[in-house]
């Protein structure tokens, strides 16, 4: 057709090719752009990451390992780790259950006050907590029921109050997810409101809650600031693997620090891994 | 039975507003009404999911206002089934039967007998995440009727489901409704479904009971005109003369054309017939030619799916409505000579009923609108 190819030539001469250049041109710049920020980010933590590991000497790394100071800090750490993130579940399901499916006056301010703890700075909240102890109701508790001051229980305390925000939040949306007509179904067919929540919710929420139990207990294994302001940092006592990490720097003993950074890696790789299995299980809903 | 009395609620732009229904035991009654008209609001205040602050609702002779909804005894299936995802269809059915005996044997006997009767034993075992519109509907279904309840109430059960699906399932319903003589509430917008299903039919529209009859009353008697604004406007057909010519069908002289009719009594001056009964040809169709006529296609107006086409048919203007891939193959065009057929057991006698009937003389108020 010689209509078209003049029509296509004139089109070319008058600069429309030369647009579509600028207009690829201007993509690729984008494109680079974006994977070149990726890319120089990727070769910071490689860098972070060859420096461990041309800094260690291994042997000495795995005699560190082994020593009774680094397995009482794992052994404390994946203690209250796991108890406070218990914890933080158990108060998170129901809180943010009613604040997911219930309208009432003040549930946005609610809301908003409950992600304080998130935003605030860990060392903050460990001295708000220290200094809630020292206040006559604060004292009664710590002399009387249980000793947070200084002790493991405060690491636990501390914990918790950092993790249960983020374990709101988490199910919080997780709730947000299931449509209320599930549990309506479930009323229909002979379910009372908490028979329908333990029957529906629950299983619906399962990996939600899987999820979030686990990302609460990598936040809770990683916490230093609110637990070292409760607990202090004392040796074989409230000696868990941030504080531990702490405590080798200032003893200007790296290989040790190293050791435990090593193991904080390790089983932050692990949590990933398992997140990704239950993100794949999750139900269509 | 079922009686609803001057219920009024409302959520947000949805509302309803002094709802008085009585349903009788083993009824069929579809509730008809277009999108937002309240319809699922109503069947919720029904199932006890909304509570109800104006007006009352009594079930089996109880006042059911303060009861929640699982102890009214209700079976319902809303709108997209809302199957629970974590669990196959066999235990889908049972969920509710779980709820009343802990005697696994009774459980899973019911269970098959229920599945047995809606047809999907074969389904049992499968994942309700596999299954096809249809298969969930049914499993949505006997999920609801497991417990024997005393109402079904069913949210557009037809609505996400293709067309044929939807047909077969209409029949199915009824079948399963005569068998098990289950009071039914079936909510649509299906103006079809309604007049296939209903023993009768509420038209709710705006929040408010329209009219509540027979499909028969509500189609072809309507006694108010924001029924038949709803309904779509009918063709109403002027008759000077009519005569018996066999048992059970007269014919009438309509300006001019001589249309059959299927009736039995007294002379009449008008007939009604929807624009859907109203049959397009470009040929002369090789039916027996009963009620077939010639015109010219004054006008023709596209909505989403379907085509609406106006005739000139000697002195009467005919309205008639086609799916739109229908009206796409034929070709037709404004000025085009075409067949229109009545559709013979579709025409009715429109009787006068009371005095806020529309005009019926309404050909030319309808000029503007096809």
């Amino acid at each position: 057709m010689p209509e078209a190819t003049g029509n296509y030539d004139s089109a070319n001469k008058t600069g429309i090719l030369t647009g579509w250049r600028k207009f690829f041109s201007a993509n690729r710049l984008f494109n680079t752009t974006t994977v070149g920020v990726l890319v120089v980010l990727l070769l910071f933590l490689a860098a972070i990451f060859i420096s461990l590991l041309t800094y260690t000497k291994w042997d000495t790394l795995l005699a560190a390992v082994g020593s009774s100071e680094i397995l009482f800090a794992i052994g404390l750490s994946l203690v209250t780790a796991t108890v406070s993130t218990v914890l933080a579940i158990i108060i998170a399901v129901p809180i943010a259950y009613t604040i997911s499916k219930n309208e009432f006056f003040g549930k946005s301010l609610i809301d908003t006050l409950l992600d304080l703890p998130i935003v605030i700075s860990p060392v903050a909240i460990g001295a708000a907590l220290l200094v809630f102890f020292s206040t006559p109701l604060g004292s009664a508790i710590n002399n009387n029921l249980i000793n947070f001051v200084f002790s493991v229980p405060g690491i636990i305390l501390a914990q918790f109050t950092v993790v249960s925000a983020l374990a709101i939040r988490l199910l919080k949306s997780t709730f947000d997810s299931i449509d209320l007509r599930y549990e309506q179904v479930g009323r229909t067919l002979g379910c009372s409101k908490p028979q329908a929540f333990i029957r529906i919710i629950l299983p619906l929420a399962r990996n939600g809650l899987i999820a979030a139990a686990i990302l609460t207990w990598a936040r809770a294994i990683g916490e230093y600031g609110a637990s070292v302001t409760l607990a202090g940092a004392i040796g074989m006592k409230t000696e868990t693997l941030p504080i531990a990490i702490s405590l080798n720097l200032l003893n200007a003993d790296i290989e040790k620090a190293i050791a435990i950074i090593f193991i904080l890696v390790i089983i932050a790789v692990f949590n990933l891994f398992i997140l990704r299995i239950v993100a794949k299980q999750s139900y269509r809903l | 039975m079922i009686e609803i009395k001057d219920l009024s609620i409302t959520l947000g732009k949805f509302f309803l507003k002094d709802i008085n229904l009585s349903i009788s035991d083993r009824e069929y009654f579809v509730v008809l009404g277009p999108t937002g008209a309240g319809k699922t609001i109503l069947l919720e205040c029904i199932a006890g999911l909304r509570r109800t602050k104006h007006g009352e609702i009594w079930l089996g002779g109880n006042n059911v206002n303060k009861l929640p909804p699982e102890q009214r005894n209700i079976g319902y299936v809303p709108q997209d089934y809302v199957l629970f995802p974590f669990l196959n269809v066999l235990n889908n059915i049972t969920f509710g039967l779980k709820q009343t005996t802990d005697n696994k044997n009774k459980i899973k006997e019911k269970a098959h007998e229920i599945a047995d009767l809606i047809g999907i034993s074969h389904l049992l075992e499968r994942d309700t995440v596999s299954l096809s519109g249809g298969e969930k509907q049914r499993v949505a279904l006997a999920r609801a009727l497991a417990s024997s309840p005393k109402i079904l109430l069913l949210d557009e059960p037809l609505s996400a489901l293709d067309l044929q699906t939807a047909r077969y399932l209409r029949f199915e319903l009824k079948k399963i409704h005569r068998d098990l003589g289950i009071t039914t509430v079936h909510i649509t917008h299906n103006q079809m479904e309604a007049e296939e299903m209903a023993d009768r039919v509420a038209i709710l529209n705006k929040g408010e009971i329209n009219q509540v009859g027979t499909a028969e009353e509500i189609f072809f008697h309507p006694t108010n005109a924001a029924v038949m604004n709803y309904l779509g406007r009918p063709n109403i057909l002027d008759c000077e003369d009519c005569r018996i010519i066999g048992q059970g069908i007269m014919e009438a002289d309509c300006r001019g054309l001589k249309i059959i009719v299927p009736h039995d009594g007294k002379p009449f001056k008008r007939i009604i017939i929807y624009p859907r009964d109203v049959y397009v040809d470009k040929l002369n169709p090789g039916c027996n030619k009963v009620n077939c006529f010639k015109g010219i296609i004054t006008d023709i107006k596209t909505s989403a799916n379907t085509v609406r086409l106006r005739f000139k048919v000697g002195e009467n203007m005919i309205r008639s409505e086609l799916p739109y891939h229908v009206f796409d193959e034929m070709g037709l065009s404004e000025g085009m000579e075409a067949f229109v057929q009545l559709s013979l057991r579709r025409i009715k006698i429109f009787e006068r009923s009371n005095r806020n009937e529309p005009s019926a003389g309404n050909n030319q108020s309808s000029k503007d609108r096809i």
